[in-house]
């Protein structure tokens, strides 16, 4: 009875430019140790294999240290691997690949499925159908081929590919490295390990993309999971677990502000996000300078908890009451300047007003509150 | 604001109670001289308002040596209507008490409500300086300080503009002035005076560039390491797919099957080349029978022409024998003609010689006829002149005296008729046969007389009568005609003449005979011009000559009548041309001889030549010879004949192999290995330099450096963003504020200028004095003077300063503030021109304002319509 774990789209090697030098090393760091954790769930699930449907690594041309210290993380399940090239880490004349078996980094439980065919795991009861991308992208079903691939009648038939399932996810992912959506049936596989898809998703019940095991970008929630696939055996329906293993969960929010109670919600909402949060808000909308205020301490908090925390607010206008301005104490001609850039803020040079009164603001409050002092 | 007194008390000179009362609304005089106490007055109402009253720093206010004294002053005005009462002690007794209407304010509460009415502000310690003086110290002008304005206006700067910002409605912003320096200075850390970057900004915009210049040289390499891994799978397939097709294989089996066809065609080619030379040796041989043949052949050719040889040899002879009898004929015939021509020719000779000499002796003759003829010619014209010669010398007499006798006559004829005028006439006509005498002389019948002289006239009968002629004239004439007469007596008698027309008949006859003379010896000259004597002589010898000629004729002898003779020329070419006929008849008679014996010769050869070819020809080895060759030459004919059959045969079946095609294919086939193999080699070795290149590259992590570099870009990227936004912002936000100051200033400077405009117009017409932002009177315009207040002279600067301050003074009266104004001895510099025109400004603004001027010089301002207050009466 075969149990095995299907991951894919570790994307190793991958730097995070959005995010500060910090952060993005953090999180780099989470990808590895989301490698050990996988090798640890096998474990734990006594997990016969671990399938990984594609894009090990997010670039052919990785260092050696990250080569290395991928193989190095795998270490902990001793079980075979077996790792299919996808479109990121195609299996080329030169690849990764060739440079990870030159570099000698490959152990020898670790099947690289470099070439189309099968690799029988006899002793594990399957047999894997493989189709490697071999070259960065096809516009042929490399998965037609499995139909024609025999396997011994006891082995457990499992087909490993790496791209788009036609006609399910169009739109979002580019329209390469087509897969037939009955593929399983069609080629009589007993399940159909997939990746290029980032977040968990069964295509049908012979059928699952895995996604990511760690988040990396602010799309496709349903990421940083593991499926643990059970078969009882040859044309039985597989039984898939699915385990949670990212560490951050990424976090958008377009977020309209028009009310001061919009903001405390805004507030609430980050407040009661974990720690382990990555937050990317973009405001929109109108703001008083006491909310600005408000927003500027949340998000300083905010900063502290979180692994990182983005706030895009050119497109928020900051929209000073009377009290505002009377706090401010801003008479004569800077009142006027006040009032200037708050109209020029629905202008062309918007961006460039807000900051100027927010600049003012700051500029204006710190005398009062020394003086209030 | 209307001080209406003040009172002093134990304060400098004043140790007694003093006061100053019933001060008028408008303009107050208040005059002494120097030490009087006006300067002590000034000070008193300054301390009153500047000085707190616990100050310790007022111990000039102290009476000298009167260490016990309380200085107190106390002052009544008038404000809005109100009543303010003022008492201030200072030093021993301090106090202060003010009382507005029933209200009463004291000590620090007093002093902030009088410091807020005036504007100004109490120093924190210590006496009261200039900066705190505010509005006061714009319009209390102490002496000697009414030119220096702008530090004044300084002082007053926020109360004038609060008092501004009343009158024109405006606020000024209360730290605006420090936001601008902030957002000013905060800018500057961004942005240069000109906008530009610096500092961090300008470093973030150049290591935006490095990174990004970074990120495109390893985005290159990134290109180029995927270029060559496309490259290496491209490579390896073909290089798979070669090794197994061997392509080679096909092509060398090619190239065997052409080598083994060449093969053919070259035994082909050598057999056609070995029967080449075998007919090539039959051409040969019988090349060598056909010249035999020939040879043989050839020997009764040759006997044929020497038998026609010796023929027409035989028949040249023959024929030159028949010309032999007509050649010496010819030739006799010749040597006749030569000799008779050659007698001709002497015959001519003689002839020629007599002729000459027949024409010689007629010349002669001619000659001697003519000489004869002309001798006797000569001898004729000699006898002429000879008797001419005699002619002249009969008839010889001098012409100039004929000339000269005609001359005279001439004269005597001329007096004559002159006499005959002037001479008494006598005229008569007597009877028949009488007769009268005159002078003896018998006169009868009728006449005529003359008488030149007394004359006697004898009548017979009568008796004499004398008649004489009267007048001086007629003796003269008288003695005249006497001397010609005698004169042409004389001449006649020289020449020996009778008369006057005998010597003319002779110098005509002898001019006659000088002209025949003179023709003679001309016609003599023409036929004898030496003379006689040379032509008898040629003649003579001309006569000798002809003797001897004809003696030399009679010699030579006569030539035969009968006889032709051809003359002398015709002779001697006729003589030539048979010279000729001669020679050409012996030099014909010689080569005919020569010919003859050639002839001859000739036949003997062409005997012989024909006798040898005879006997050859008929010998019988020469029969068999023949008959040899002629069957050795068919059967060599033959055999070529079957040769070149087989021959041709063969070419056509080595052209049909095309062997030089063969060979082509052979080169083709050859270089297409080699070249498909060497083609599998290149990839091979490009394989492993890929590989190598590849391993090399792939171990720097290209990507992942890519990728870093990136995010490296992207970091600086953000921070440049946002430094740029603040740049950007802080700028608009400077502009903003500067913009919006300078608007409002310029709202504020408005009022100023109306005022200020007022008092100029009266000082200088046609001036202007513009007000700066700082509200201080700046740049001054006067026709096409332009400049700074400070630059005038001093008087105008004190002008300048006053009325500045009187336009402060209307602003803020018009903004409802206080304005009292004190002048310290002011406008001393002034000229009387000046101070006359201030007068009246000063006239003008104390319609609006308290004014209380001090001096010493009471006399310079008596027209100013006041009553002067004497502080020294007052003190009395």
């Amino acid at each position: 009875m075969p149990r095995f774990l299907h991951t894919a789209d570790w994307q190793m090697g991958r730097t995070y430019s959005r995010f500060e030098t910090e952060d993005g090393a953090a999180l780099v760091e989470a990808r590895f140790e989301a490698i050990e954790k996988l090798a640890r769930l096998a474990n734990e699930h006594q997990c016969q294999a671990v399938l990984v449907a594609g894009d090990v690594f997010d670039a052919q041309t990785v260092s050696d240290r990250t080569i290395r210290r991928v193989f190095n993380a795998t270490r902990a399940f001793p079980g075979p691997w077996v790792m299919l090239p996808g479109n990121h880490d195609a299996a080329l004349a030169e690849s990764v690949w060739t440079r990870a078996q030159r570099l000698g980094a490959v152990p020898d439980n670790v099947h690289l499925a470099l070439e189309p065919g099968v690799i029988e795991l006899a002793a594990e009861g399957l047999a894997i159908l493989n189709a490697p991308l071999t070259q960065r992208h096809t516009y042929g079903d490399l998965t037609e081929a499995f139909g024609r691939y025999e396997t011994p009648a006891g082995l457990v038939r499992v087909g490993l590919a790496h791209g788009s399932v036609q006609g399910l996810l169009a739109g979002e992912i580019d329209s390469t490295n087509p897969i037939a959506p009955d593929r399983a049936q069609a080629s009589k596989l007993d399940y159909l390990a997939l990746g290029d898809w980032h977040g968990t998703k069964e295509i049908n019940e012979r059928t699952w993309y895995s996604g990511t095991p760690e988040p990396e970008r602010f799309r496709n929630n349903e990421a940083g999971n593991a499926l643990i696939v059970d078969i009882s055996g040859p044309g039985e329906l597989p039984q898939v677990q699915v385990v949670a293993t990212g560490r951050y969960q990424w976090h958008q929010w377009r977020e309209t502000l028009s009310v001061d109670s919009d903001l405390d919600q805004l507030l609430e909402r980050l407040q009661n996000l974990p720690e382990s949060s990555v937050v990317d808000l973009r405001l929109d909308g109108l703001i008083t300078l006491a909310g600005e205020e408000k927003l500027q301490h949340g998000l300083s908090v905010a900063e502290a908890r979180f692994r990182s925390i983005r706030c895009e607010r050119s497109n928020l206008q900051l929209a000073p009451t009377d009290d505002d301005i009377a706090a401010l104490k801003a008479d004569g001609y800077v009142g006027d300047v006040i009032e200037t850039l708050r109209e020029q803020q629905a202008g062309e040079q918007g961006e460039v007003a807000r900051d100027a009164l927010a600049i003012l603001a700051s500029m204006l409050k710190t005398p009062a509150q020394e003086a209030g002092q | 604001m209307k001080l209406q007194s003040l009172k002093v008390e134990q304060l400098r000179q004043f140790r007694q109670p003093f006061a100053l009362e019933h001060l008028q609304p408008g303009l107050n005089l208040i005059h002494g001289p120097n030490e009087s106490g006006k300067s002590t007055l000034v000070r008193a109402i300054r301390a009153a308002f500047f000085e707190r009253y616990r100050s310790q720093a007022v111990d000039d206010l102290r009476p000298w040596g009167d260490s016990a004294a309380a200085p107190t002053v106390e002052l009544a005005f008038e404000h809005q209507g109100a009543q303010w009462r003022l008492v201030k002690s200072f030093l021993k007794r301090t106090r202060c008490d003010l009382s507005v209407g029933n209200e009463t304010w004291s000590e620090d509460e007093a002093e902030e409500k009088l410091a807020e009415l005036l504007g100004y502000q109490y120093p924190k310690r210590g006496a009261s300086k200039a900066e705190h003086w505010g509005i006061p110290g714009l319009l209390w002008v102490e002496q000697g300080t009414g030119q220096d304005i702008e530090q004044a206006v300084e002082h007053a700067g926020d109360h004038l503009k609060s008092a501004l910002n009343a009158l024109v409605g405006e606020v000024a912003s209360t730290g605006g002035d420090a936001v601008i320096d902030d957002v000013r200075s905060k800018r500057e850390v961004l942005l240069t005076a000109t906008g530009q970057p610096k500092g961090d900004y300008k470093k973030l915009d150049k290591e935006r560039e490095d990174l990004q210049q970074q990120v495109d040289d390893l985005q290159l390499r990134v290109e180029q390491y995927q270029g060559q891994v496309d490259r290496l799978g491209q490579l390896s397939q073909a290089f798979d797919r070669t090794e197994q097709e061997k392509p080679w294989d096909d092509a060398r089996r090619q190239l065997d099957q052409a080598r083994e066809q060449l093969q053919q065609v070259e035994q082909l080619e050598q057999q056609q080349e070995q029967e080449k030379n075998t007919l090539a040796q039959l051409v040969q041989n019988r090349e060598l029978l056909e010249q035999n043949l020939g040879h043989l052949s050839r020997l009764d050719e040759q006997r044929r022409a020497r038998k026609a040889e010796l023929e027409s040899a035989e028949r040249k002879l023959q024929q030159t024998g028949q010309q032999t009898a007509a050649l010496a004929g010819a030739l006799n015939d010749a040597r006749a003609a030569y000799e008779n021509a050659r007698s001709q020719l002497q015959l001519a000779r003689q002839q020629e010689i007599r002729q000459r000499l027949e024409q010689d002796l007629r010349q002669s003759e001619q000659r001697q006829q003519a000489l004869s003829q002309n001798l006797a010619r000569a001898r004729e014209y000699q006898q002429q002149v000879d008797e001419a010669r005699e002619q002249a010398k009969a008839n010889r007499i001098d012409t100039a005296a004929v000339a000269r006798l005609k001359t005279t006559a001439r004269e005597l004829n001329d007096e004559t008729i002159r006499s005959g005028t002037v001479a008494t006439r006598l005229s008569w006509q007597l009877q028949p046969g009488a007769s009268i005498t005159l002078d003896d002389r018998q006169l009868e019948g009728q006449g005529e007389q003359q008488l030149l002289e007394a004359s006697q006239l004898v009548i017979p009968g009568v008796g004499t009568l004398g008649i004489a002629p009267g007048g001086e004239e007629l003796a003269s004439t008288r003695r005249k005609l006497e001397t010609l007469e005698q004169s042409l007596d004389e001449q006649l008698q020289a020449m020996a003449v009778a008369s006057v027309e005998q010597a003319e008949s002779r110098a005509s006859a002898w001019e006659v005979a000088e002209q025949k003379r003179k023709h003679a010896v001309e016609l003599l000259r023409s036929v004898a011009p030496a003379g006689l004597e040379p032509l008898e002589t040629e003649l003579a010898e001309l006569q000798a000559e002809l003797k001897a000629v004809r003696e030399k004729l009679e010699a030579t002898p006569v030539s035969d009548q009968e006889v032709q003779v051809l003359d002398l020329a015709s002779a001697e070419s006729a003589l030539a041309s048979a010279e000729k006929r001669l020679n050409d008849a012996e030099a014909s008679d010689r080569s005919h001889q020569a010919q003859l014996l050639t002839g001859k010769q000739a036949r003997d050869n062409a005997k012989a030549e024909w006798l040898r070819l005879e006997d050859e020809a008929n010998s019988p080895e020469r029969q068999q010879q023949l008959t040899r060759l002629t069957a050795e030459l068919a059967r060599i004919e033959q055999q070529q004949v079957s040769l070149r059959e087989s021959m041709a045969k063969r070419e056509q079946q080595i052209r049909e192999a095309r062997p030089d095609i063969l060979r082509q294919d052979i080169d083709r086939f050859q270089r297409t290995i080699q070249t498909l193999q060497q083609t599998q080699e290149d990839r091979q070795r490009e394989l492993r330099d890929i590989r190598v290149r590849l391993e090399a590259w792939g171990a720097e992590g290209l990507e992942e450096q890519l990728s870093e570099k990136q995010a490296e870009l992207e970091q600086c990227q953000r921070r440049y963003q946002e430094l740029d936004r603040r740049a950007r912002a802080l700028d608009l936000l400077l502009t903003l504020l500067t913009d919006k100051r300078q608007a409002l200033t310029r709202r504020l400077q408005a009022p100023l200028q109306k005022h200020l405009n007022h008092y100029l117009s009266l000082l200088f017409p046609n001036a202007t004095l513009e007000v700066d932002e700082h509200l201080r009177p700046g740049t001054f315009n006067r026709g096409n003077e332009l400049g700074q207040i400070a630059e005038l002279s001093f008087g105008a600067r004190e002008q300048m300063g006053l009325i500045s301050r009187l336009a402060y003074a209307d602003l803020l009266k018009e903004a409802q503030r206080p304005t009292l104004i004190l002048l310290d001895d002011t406008l001393v510099h002034s000229d009387q021109n000046r101070l006359e025109d201030m007068k009246r400004i000063l006239f003008d603004a104390a319609s609006r304002h308290q004014i209380l001027l001090f001096t010493c010089h009471p006399e310079k301002w008596q027209d100013l319509g006041v009553p002067p207050i004497d502080l020294q009466k007052l003190k009395s």
